[in-house]
């Protein structure tokens, strides 16, 4: 029942983020198997909408398109942003560990299952006229989830505003150096791999 | 081994019904394959992708040497009337009237009189009384001869300060509209066509094109980068207009050829169609700009030059790019209909296209070939005819004979967006607005799927409003008596409580 009564406590993280955050990590109110579903259910919602959409309101092609690149885009960032915060708020005096982190940003995606979801139903009410309606609880969606993020990580690392904003950029661009470095790192065991491999076939014909 | 023999028979078997399938289906086809056309027909979808459709116009042969009896040298432009065709000779300084079957009906040349002697012509223009109107690039003047071929006048460089008198005056191109005003365009003149009034007399420029410029390439220019690159920097120079054609409305259609690569990418306009004021009414409602191929596909592929342009009646027109030789024909709302012809040096392929022309109901498209000195024939096939059918037929309000149209159009192209649009209109006109969605979202049309949706909900609304309306009621009804029911018994027990207390 635990488990039931995590997930329900989204609605109160996402009304009130202070609170809320706060309770998630100091009295254990949230579970790290709720994060992982909301960010699962991330992907459905953004799989869905590409899918399901009414056509007026679907800029993508049906045939075009590929569940993984939804799957892997989601899962890529909410890892990588959870590790980039957890190395760089553990050298800045961050409160936080690796799975205050992980349960945070899971529950700051709330918003976008919240309104994203239904709004799949919505776009086969509206004509294009309407549309704006549709764009605009969109963005809602994202700057919400934004907010949460940035209140996230300020009340798991007890920082201030601007620390904390300071924070949040450079874990984007940590973000950015560690997909360099894994990119490196895969290129050059590929070069590695071939050098093995021509050897190999070398000595073998020899 | 018995298995082996058994799995042999039956794939004998899938083998004898795949081969009888086969030609069960090629069957209808085979009476419409053009196997032997040296050009693709296609037009760009939704998505921009090329796609392959139908041939809509079918090489017949040329007007060449053998029918004239004489040799075209590099031709520069053409113009059709009902029973003739005339040619600008532009090497051979001579304007041919020629009978539609290639004879050479007459002939102005440089053997005339000082005041008729032509001079490498590149423009020619026959009035509705049969007047011609001769662009006489290399003399600097138009010429005006009557019906019978006879001089009547001549209109010399125009006499203002707006053009430079160092500048050489050379006519190129020119039209004269129904008031008999004359619209030319000539060499290294960008301020838009020379408009003269009917006596001849210069009134002014028209139709300018603008310049655009992008707010940061003049930033970059005014501010930030230094006399050398100011210096390296090509200026900022409005386009010219490269071809003429006056439609029966009495607009003037102008095609322009000198865009560079960054003009084709922001979809600058490759063709106007003027008023008489000089503003551009064309209609641009289709997915994509109309500047022909929408992308080169490799590296050393050119953009469209837009060389030439006719329009029909009903507002198609055909626009001939010179650098691919190929004809493209677009819809009254700047829609790409079909797309054909290539160059080369195959019979039916264009070398260095000039002019193009059609015949009055468009069965026929006339190119002049300029490097061939030949007038290539295109005919229209069914599959054509329907596809313009339907345009016409939308043009003059029949929308029934358009319907069936665009019926016959999607049995040769299940893939003809427009078809889908055409039909889901006149679904949308009988008020059929389920099956008018479903063609419009098959012709990717998210513009009328909305309008045909607006309507679809408003009658969903009028059927089900009210009882959705009646059931929410009776929610709401019995929801509030439970409640107070409660509430009810809650305050009976409290009332009693007190009561017994006391």
């Amino acid at each position: 029942m635990r488990y039931g009564k995590t997930i329900k406590y989204a609605f109160h993280v996402i009304f009130h983020p202070f609170d809320g955050f706060w309770d998630l990590k100091r009295e254990q109110r949230g579970s790290l198997a709720a994060a992982l579903t909301f960010v699962a259910l991330t992907i459905i919602t953004l799989t869905l909408e590409k899918q399901k959409t009414a056509f007026l309101f679907n800029p993508y092609r049906l045939d075009r398109i590929n569940v993984m690149v939804d799957v892997i885009t989601v899962l890529l960032l909410y890892v990588l942003w959870c590790v980039a915060n957890w190395c760089l708020t553990s050298l800045m005096d961050g409160e936080g560990k690796l799975k205050d982190i992980a349960i945070a940003t899971g529950y700051a995606l709330f918003p976008v299952i919240l309104l994203r979801l239904p709004m799949i139903l919505i776009s086969y009410m509206l004509t294009s006229g309407e549309g704006s309606f549709y764009d605009v609880i969109g963005v809602v969606s994202y700057l919400w989830a934004g907010a949460l993020l940035i209140l996230g990580t300020m009340i798991t690392h007890q920082y201030s505003v601007k620390k904390t904003l300071l924070t949040c950029i450079c874990t984007i661009v940590g973000m950015g150096i560690i997909m360099f470095i894994g990119l490196l790192f895969f290129n050059v065991i590929q070069q590695m791999m071939t050098f093995v491999s021509t050897i190999y076939e070398e000595i073998r014909f020899r | 081994m018995k298995k082996r023999i058994f799995c042999t028979a039956k794939r004998m078997a899938a083998l004898a019904m795949l081969t009888m399938v086969l030609t069960v289906g090629s069957a209808p086809a085979a009476q419409t394959v053009y196997a032997d056309m040296p050009y693709d027909t296609y037009s760009y979808n939704y998505w921009t992708e090329d796609v392959i459709q139908p041939h809509a116009y079918l090489y017949t042969g040329s007007l060449s040497a053998d029918d004239f009896q004489t040799k075209l040298n590099y031709p520069e432009d053409m113009f059709l009337t009902e029973e003739a065709v005339y040619v600008a000779d532009t090497g051979n300084s001579r304007v041919l009237k020629l009978s539609l079957t290639g004879k050479v009906l007459m002939e102005w040349n440089t053997a005339g009189g000082e005041e008729d002697r032509l001079s490498k012509p590149q423009g020619i223009f026959v009035t509705e009384e049969g007047h011609l109107y001769v662009a006489d690039s290399g003399n600097g003047r138009i010429v005006e001869y009557d019906a019978e071929g006879a001089f009547l006048r001549s209109i010399g460089r125009p006499v203002t300060d707006l053009i430079d008198s160092n500048q050489m005056y050379t006519p190129v191109k020119l039209v004269v509209d129904k008031a008999g005003r004359i619209y030319v365009t000539a060499y290294g003149i960008n301020m838009g066509l020379l408009e003269f009034s009917k006596e001849g007399v210069f009134q002014g420029f028209m139709g300018a094109a603008e310049v655009s410029v992008n707010p940061l390439e003049y930033i970059w220019k005014n501010y930030f980068s230094t006399e050398e690159q100011k210096k390296r920097m090509e200026t900022i120079v409005p386009t010219e207009y490269s071809n003429l054609f006056l439609d029966k409305e009495g607009f003037i259609y102008a095609t322009i050829s000198n865009l560079d690569e960054e003009g084709y990418l922001s979809g600058a306009d490759a063709i106007r169609r003027l008023n008489p004021t000089g503003t551009d009414i064309l209609r641009r409602l289709g997915n994509y700009n109309i500047i022909g191929d929408l992308y080169n596909s490799s590296e050393d592929a050119e953009w469209s030059v837009f060389r030439d342009v006719c329009a029909t009646g009903y507002g198609c027109y055909f626009i001939l790019d010179s650098a691919g030789g190929k004809v493209f024909a677009y819809d009254y709302d700047g829609n790409s209909l079909f797309i054909f012809g290539d160059k080369g040096n195959r019979e039916g392929t264009m070398r260095l296209p000039a002019a193009i022309g059609t015949n009055r109901d468009a069965s026929i498209i006339y190119v002049l070939d300029s490097q061939l000195g030949e007038i290539m024939q295109f005919e229209i096939t069914e599959y054509g005819s329907h596809f313009l059918g339907a345009m016409e037929k939308n043009n003059r309000g029949d929308s029934q004979g358009a319907y069936e149209e665009w019926q016959e159009v999607l049995k040769q192209n299940s893939n003809c967006e427009l078809a889908y649009i055409g039909l889901g209109k006149t679904f949308l006109k009988e008020g059929s607005y389920k099956k008018a969605m479903e063609y419009f979202e098959l012709g990717n049309s998210k513009k009328y799927y909305s309008t045909a949706f607006y309507y679809y909900r408003k009658e969903i609304m009028q059927d089900y409003f009210s009882k959705a309306m009646g059931l929410v009621g009776v929610i709401i009804l019995v929801t509030g008596t439970v409640i107070g029911v409660k509430k009810f018994r809650r305050w009976a027990g409290e009332v009693r409580c007190v009561m017994e207390k006391q």
